[in-house]
């Protein structure tokens, strides 16, 4: 199937945005000390689909909350009784804007664990029922390397909708996915009168504007690197000490996981008050010194290093062998929200360079 | 504020003559003009060790970490940072003779954009108060400010300050990161990690989190030394000081100007009893 | 909202104390139908919940090739497991998912002797293989159980023992770690006491065994000391699990998911994996 382009400019594209605003349920970026959030918004006022990529935080959470109701309960002398909890909010018909294509990608990544084996549904229809409009980034921040990694951010068709600046004040929107398609076709009226399809790109001069912009974001990265030697490296890099080295600044806390776009640990945990209780599902992470602390009192992971070790490995070695690709997407979330500024770029490569130990 | 040169010299004197294991300072993130913690075992790291305006951690947090337990320690404390060290001291967490304490007079240090940090202007004593040798010029103490921004908070009425709160914390992802950060936070199992069955059960609903952050403030009620870690750790960018600081003023106002960790050995406001202790609020 | 994550409601028929610290609870499912369908392998594990204090992993310590109920054997270590000894009676309701994980692998073992090795709870997920294998005793040559605890106070399934030493067609060897006054079985470590009393055959035999880590790791060395293959020796693993369904990220040793891939792995396979268990 072929996608469709249209071009547009900056005012067109808030006609476009107020429109998608009026008609569905939104979620966008919504500032609050500093920091973007994906809130549910009533008008273009409230939120920013430009926010910069390092300030926004991942779109994860409007498809795996950060807690999320399992069941709700009543427990008590006279027996137990499981609830349907209300309806999954998350569920609905929505658009979100202002994704960025790593965080998009992110999803895609999660996809793959969560239609292994035991299929969680919610998730996946969470996503069904989502049309993504993500912004591709004009330039590269301190942390970014997604070009360094197994996806084409160019062509990415993780987002149903890409918008991409051009030169001139120009801007491209342009479908991805059947979904996006779709949804641009009911919503182009006006604003977006200037539609193109794919074979005409090459005709007028958009596609060369579009491969100019992405050669200045490619030349703007600061972090480099070649995602598959990394992989073969840590693979060989179990037993480095250079995970100790680079992990000594940690503090353990759980906010590089939290804000990862990839990031899918999680635990189960019950607030009961009185007979009734509600049991949810909430984030956890590997460098949580309770996260394998068995009941007895065995810790499999007690050192920092080796949560460090299950963090890194996990994301360029364990998951690539399980599902093919890499649990990382290149957004440098975590290097930023971090209390030390560790980033999993400089662990990854600092482990992928050290001499193997004989 | 520039102590690179001294400091490198003094944790290189350190590990010659065979008196510290471990050195906590500061390096340079190797990507912008900021810093972050150098936790050094190898004497030959020693040149890496910056301290200007821009060392912004407070490192006593480390002297909880695997690293540094039992073993002896050289690190550097600004005058927030030495007051939570005593705390450390006094509540037996460290040992006095297992450290050597650099201490600095400090002139403020400064954010990412090369501002002086609120806490700074605000500080009280900006002298390191506990120490083995001191760099810059010891300054005083200065006279307890009350900031415009708690002063706001003490004129909500207490319906109006938890809703003030709940909108505060509604972007508290619980990642824990402010506890984290607190180097007066060593319990080995904190109460907001608790997973079963409590108000804490570690989910993100609004309510964990509330009651999460404010007991988490109240055990820090009397103890922190208002060095902001935590709100400096914290992914949201949530005003955590608020917290403390309003603690911090009451226990000021009420304790005979008790302030945390500046005398070796002093313990917590709420930890020892004095005659002279309000007790207007007993029936 | 998370359906995956949902527990059905079980009663617990029936509360066995088996040790000071160790309670088997008999359970069945409240909805008949699902009871009916409810099967599961031996040395698969379910998630039984306790409404208000969380969710633990326990294997099913009964066979599937008893109808009708399945059996859960909870030994007192931690927060929630307390929370379940001093909660739950006779007719509660509890929370299970499952069965998750893989098996004992029955194939394998068909046409072989069989020698089981526990201690302590470890009998729990080999007592599910011994009851399916004594209702298939014609699939197996040699049967023997090798059981070994702290005290005799802490043996667990005692009755049934006994009803297993009264069946001629197995051979059961139980040990404690200390003499005793009315004891007349064995004494010693389970170790010494399969290299000196069972002193087992080595050709066609699979030897399968749980316990303590402390336990596992000499009985292992003492296998490879009498010349087992460790393609033949069978355990099963406990790790911290949450989910059971391979999401959670909290069984990972490599990219082995233990709830997934486990829990039951040949001393082979155990030794390909990283040391982080």
């Amino acid at each position: 199937m072929s996608f469709s382009t249209f071009v547009t400019d900056k005012a067109g594209l808030q006609k476009l945005y107020e429109a998608i605003i009026s008609k569905y349920e939104t979620y966008a970026p919504v500032e609050k000390f500093g920091k973007y959030d994906y809130k549910k918004v009533s008008s273009l006022k409230e939120c920013d689909p430009d926010s910069p990529i390092a300030m926004t935080m991942s779109v994860k959470p409007l498809f795996f909350p950060r807690s999320s109701k399992i069941m709700k309960y009543e427990a008590n002398s006279a027996g137990t009784s499981i609830r349907e909890t209300d309806q999954d909010p998350l569920a609905g018909q929505r658009v979100i804007l202002g994704v960025k294509h790593c965080d998009a990608r992110g999803l895609q990544v999660l996809e793959a664990v969560n239609k292994w084996d035991y299929i969680d549904s919610d998730f996946l229809k969470r996503r069904a029922n989502t049309v993504i409009l993500s912004n591709r980034c004009d330039k590269a921040d301190t942390h970014c390397f997604c070009t360094s990694l197994d996806y084409d951010v160019e062509n990415l068709d993780a987002p149903d909708v890409a918008i991409v600046n051009g030169t001139n004040g120009k801007i491209y929107v342009q479908a991805r996915t059947e979904k996006g398609e779709t949804f641009l076709k009911e919503n182009s009226s006006e604003p977006m009168a200037n539609r193109i399809t794919n074979d005409e790109l090459q005709m007028t001069n958009c596609e060369e504007d579009l491969t100019k912009q992405y050669e200045a974001f490619l030349s703007s990265f600061r972090l480099k690197m070649d995602y598959k030697d990394v992989n073969e490296r840590m693979a060989k890099r179990f037993d480095s000490p250079a995970f100790e080295e680079a992990s000594r600044n940690c503090v353990s806390c759980n906010t590089c996981a939290f804000i990862c776009p990839t990031c899918h640990c999680f635990k189960i945990s019950d607030e009961k008050i009185k007979d009734t209780g509600v049991r949810y599902k909430s984030y956890d992470s590997c460098n949580n010194v309770y996260f394998t602390l068995e009941a007895g009192g065995h810790n499999p992971r007690p050192a920092k290093y080796r949560r460090w070790r299950q963090r890194s490995m996990h994301k360029f070695v364990y998951y690539k062998e399980r599902f093919g690709v890499n649990l990382c997407v290149g957004c440098g979330h975590c290097a930023i929200s971090c209390p030390v500024n560790i980033s999993i770029f400089e662990v990854v490569n600092h482990v992928a360079s050290a001499p193997i130990e004989s | 504020m520039d102590y690179s040169k001294q400091i490198q010299d003094i944790a290189a004197k350190l590990f010659t003559d065979g008196k510290i294991d471990v050195f906590v300072g500061y390096r340079m993130n190797g990507f912008d003009d900021n810093q972050v913690p150098a936790v050094i075992t190898d004497p030959k790291e020693v040149s890496t060790l910056v301290f200007t305006e821009k060392s912004v951690f407070n490192l006593s947090n480390y002297l909880k970490a695997d690293h540094t337990r039992n073993k002896r320690v050289g690190l550097v404390v600004k005058g927030c940072d030495s007051r939570s060290l005593n705390l450390l001291l006094t509540e037996s967490q460290v040992k006095r003779d297992k450290l050597y304490i650099i201490g600095i007079a400090c002139e403020g240090v400064v954010d990412d954009k090369g501002q002086k940090v609120q806490n700074c202007m605000e500080c009280i004593i900006p002298d390191a108060v506990v120490y083995d040798e001191i760099l810059g010029t010891p300054k005083g103490k200065k006279d307890y400010i009350v900031n415009a921004d708690i002063k706001a908070l003490a004129e909500k009425g207490l319906v109006e300050r938890r809703e003030y709160f709940e909108e505060i914390f509604e972007n508290c992802i619980r990642c824990n990161a402010c506890r984290n950060s607190c180097p007066l936070c060593y319990c080995t199992k904190c109460c907001i990690d608790q997973e079963t069955a409590t108000i804490y059960n570690g989910s993100n609903t609004s309510s964990s989190a509330f009651h999460a952050l404010m007991t988490w403030s109240l055990h820090l009620a009397g103890r922190c030394v208002d060095c902001r870690n935590c709100e400096k750790a914290c992914p949201s960018h949530l005003p955590l000081h608020l917290l403390h600081k309003q603690n911090e003023k009451v226990i000021f106002g009420n304790f005979q100007n008790h302030l945390a960790g500046v005398e070796e050995g002093d313990r917590g406001a709420f930890y020892k009893y004095s005659l002279k202790d309000p007790d207007d609020f007993i029936m | 909202m998370e359906s995956l994550l949902v527990p059905s409601l079980a009663k617990v028929d029936r509360i066995i104390q088996e040790t000071p610290d160790v309670r088997t609870y008999r359970l069945k499912f409240k909805d008949d139908s699902l009871m009916d369908k409810f099967t599961w392998q031996p040395g698969q594990f379910v998630e039984f919940s306790l409404m208000g204090s969380g969710e633990c992993t326990f294997c099913i310590s009964s066979s599937a090739t008893r109808r009708g109920f399945f059996d859960c054997s909870i030994k007192r270590a931690g927060v929630v497991t307390a929370d379940i000894h001093s909660d739950i009676e006779e007719g509660d309701d509890v929370g299970i998912r499952g069965p998750y994980g893989n098996w004992f692998p029955l194939d394998d073992i068909k046409g072989k002797n069989l020698l089981f090795v526990g201690g302590g709870i470890g009998l729990a997920p080999l007592r599910s293989l011994i009851q399916y294998a004594i209702d298939n005793r014609g699939d197996y040559k040699d049967f023997t159980v090798l059981y070994g605890a702290r005290t005799s106070a802490d043996l667990c399934y005692k009755e049934e023992i006994e009803e297993w030493k009264k069946n001629t067609s197995l051979k059961v060897v139980l040990t404690i770690d200390k003499p005793e006054d009315s004891w007349k079985e064995n004494v010693g470590v389970v170790p010494k006491i399969l290299e000196e009393v069972v002193k087992p055959e080595i050709a066609n035999t699979k030897v399968i065994t749980c316990g303590p880590p402390i336990m596992i790791k000499y009985t292992l060395q003492s296998l490879d000391r009498l010349g087992f293959d460790p393609k033949d020796v069978i355990t099963t693993l406990e790790m911290k699990m949450q989910c059971g369904l391979g999401k959670c990220g909290r069984c990972n040793i490599g990219s082995t998911y233990i709830c997934k891939d486990g829990p039951v792995f040949t001393y082979e396979q155990l030794k390909a994996l990283p040391d982080e268990f």
